[in-house]
């Protein structure tokens, strides 16, 4: 394995490589300074497993059923985004995941290992970052991550080279001796980030994580989501943020009133969504003769929008691009000038209130 | 390694926080206000002294724990610890023993001054001050293990900051003074050892069923 290691005398940054557990001795090619570092030793992954698997469970608050036979399964690298309305029972099913809460039935296992009863070995691959993240507000943040780390099984000497590493990504160097209670509500979500990816879990579960996050570091914390995706961290998150979750996301679920409404990647959500295919066109002049493109093969009908941008409906089966051909011809042999053409997306957003409704329905 | 780990950032937690400065200033400001009021009084200082921190200092570790516990599980703080490999009794024990050290060192330091005005003050011998203080120091220490724990099971229970704070006031402090008061209700001879077996034994107890509720509670 290799890691970038930075010389704490002159800056300067060396990749060195080594086997994990190892520790070997550096000298720093510019300033000749030499120093030991130790490479940490990877944990048993059973990758031909899940890393998670929910098995129908249930939580009841008193008389509230709060979760309502919950079952899905997560795998290595998968970006998981868990949407739902206030109260859907995100919070809950996470709580039960990393075992802070229990369940009233059902299984769920962490890498193999059944939750509760094995929780401390679970333990080992979780990285959680809580809706409302809080440190002991005496500690310095530097304190304070080198505390999780150091509770979450890592070399002594890895801890710091890593937390400097997060704290750059994140631009929190200058806050690095600050008091927990000297920094502002975004930059404890983003300590609070950086605790839950410190120790390279194997599953990283989020509550909310891009909550009171300014527009940039959403941006990093999303590009952060995909590098670990990359890597085979599996990322699950449950987010109101709908526009993030379709950023980043390769598998969606809807959550209402603690049962599952719809799963699985936002090309299937949309496919049972989209009806009707449908192709946008905003034209800058239009002619009389516009409306021949009712005459084409597979063309349903056209909806006038504005004055000049229209929706036309088209049949499911038909083929996007040989329709969205015949238009252009057809167009132009009218003498109408095209501004714009493309088949319509539907947001996340139309799809989660489509789900909704649907549930609501039921 | 996680309960030194945790034990050692309480203990540092603990001794650089504003209460604890006050206390390690304010018990031994009292034994000098104690030394001040009771001029007349036949019983020697450090024993005064001893008596009155035993109060004092015990409803002070109690309150201390009990509001610390409380305010962590509500500003949930508890959440990145218990998602880790680590046992929830050693978040419990190593806040139980920071607090008893650091409330102790402050009686030690109480206690000192009303030894050195004893010694300064009469003609015996400083080695029979210390064994006549020995007893009460020890019996101060057991009350004040005591009330610490029922600042963890308050702590551990209670709903809000006010509802802990008033139990430590009104109930705690009776379970404290239990050691101190069972020896002279049966008439026992010698009350030291006593008072010591009794101060374990309910300080273990009180302890383990903070760790049992603790194990069962849900965040």
């Amino acid at each position: 394995m290799e890691k970038k290691i930075k010389c704490t005398k002159c800056g300067e940054i060396t990749t060195v490589s080594g086997n994990p557990g190892e520790t070997i001795t550096v000298t720093c090619p510019s300033c000749h300074a030499i120093g030991k570092i130790t490479f940490e030793k990877i944990q048993i992954y059973k990758s031909e497993e899940p890393i998670v698997q929910i098995k129908n469970i249930s939580k009841k608050y008193k008389d509230i059923l709060a979760l309502n036979n919950v079952s899905f399964d997560l795998k290595k690298g998968e970006i998981f985004g868990y949407i739902g309305p206030n109260g859907a029972g995100k919070t809950t099913t996470i709580k039960i995941l990393v075992g802070l809460l229990n369940k009233t039935s059902g299984q769920v296992f962490i890498n193999g290992y059944e939750m509760p009863e094995q929780k401390s070995q679970a333990h080992k691959f979780i990285g959680y970052l809580p809706q409302q993240v809080a440190f002991q507000q005496w500690r310095t943040l530097n304190h304070a991550l080198t505390t999780f780390a150091k509770l979450s099984g890592m070399q002594k000497n890895s801890i710091q080279p890593k937390i400097n590493e997060l704290l750059e990504t994140m631009d929190l160097t200058k806050f690095k001796n600050k008091k927990i209670n000297q920094l502002s509500g975004g930059t404890i979500q983003k300590v609070g980030i950086i605790q839950a990816i410190l120790h390279n879990p194997y599953l990283l579960i989020l509550d909310e994580p891009l909550n009171g996050l300014d527009p940039e570091s959403r941006y990093q914390v999303k590009q952060i989501f995909k590098d670990l995706s990359k890597k085979g961290t599996t990322v699950f998150f449950s987010s109101h943020i709908l526009s993030d979750v379709e950023d980043v996301a390769t598998k969606i679920c809807i959550l209402d009133w603690g049962k599952i409404l719809k799963i699985g990647t936002l090309d299937e959500l949309k496919t049972e969504f989209v009806k009707e295919k449908q192709i946008e066109i905003i034209l800058s002049k239009k002619t009389e003769k516009f409306k021949e493109i009712n005459n084409l093969i597979g063309v349903q009908n056209i909806l006038e929008k504005s004055d000049n941008k229209f929706l036309i409906n088209i049949d499911k089966t038909s083929d996007s691009d040989e329709i969205i051909h015949n238009i252009i011809k057809t167009l132009l042999k009218n003498d109408c000038r095209i501004r714009s053409i493309a088949p319509t997306n539907p947001a996340l957003d139309e799809i989660y209130q489509y789900y909704l409704r649907k549930g609501g329905d039921k | 390694m996680s309960f030194s780990l945790i034990f050692k950032d309480e203990l540092v937690g603990f001794y650089k926080s504003k209460a604890m400065i006050f206390l390690w200033i304010g018990l031994p400001l009292l034994a000098i206000l104690v030394h001040v009021s009771s001029q007349t009084s036949d019983m020697s200082l450090s024993i005064l002294v001893s008596l009155v921190v035993s109060s004092i200092g015990g409803l002070l570790a109690s309150v201390m724990l009990t509001v610390n516990i409380i305010n962590e599980k509500d500003t949930r703080v508890y959440d990145l610890f218990l998602i880790r490999p680590l046992k929830r009794w050693h978040i419990l024990v190593s806040k139980f023993l920071a607090v008893y050290i650091c409330v102790s060192i402050a009686c030690i330091l109480a206690i000192s001054i009303g030894l050195l005005v004893d010694y300064s003050e009469s003609q015996i011998a400083f080695e029979i001050i210390i064994k006549n203080i020995f007893e009460p120091f020890m019996m101060t220490l057991a009350v004040i293990a005591i009330s610490s724990a029922v600042g963890v099971l308050i702590g551990v229970v209670a709903p809000s900051i006010l509802v802990g704070v008033l139990l430590v006031i009104f109930g705690g402090q009776y379970i404290s003074s239990i050691p101190s008061i069972i020896p002279f209700v049966f008439n026992i001879e010698n009350p030291f050892t006593i008072v010591l077996i009794l101060g374990i034994i309910i300080t273990t107890l009180l302890m383990s069923l903070s760790i049992l509720l603790f194990n069962k509670k849900e965040f």
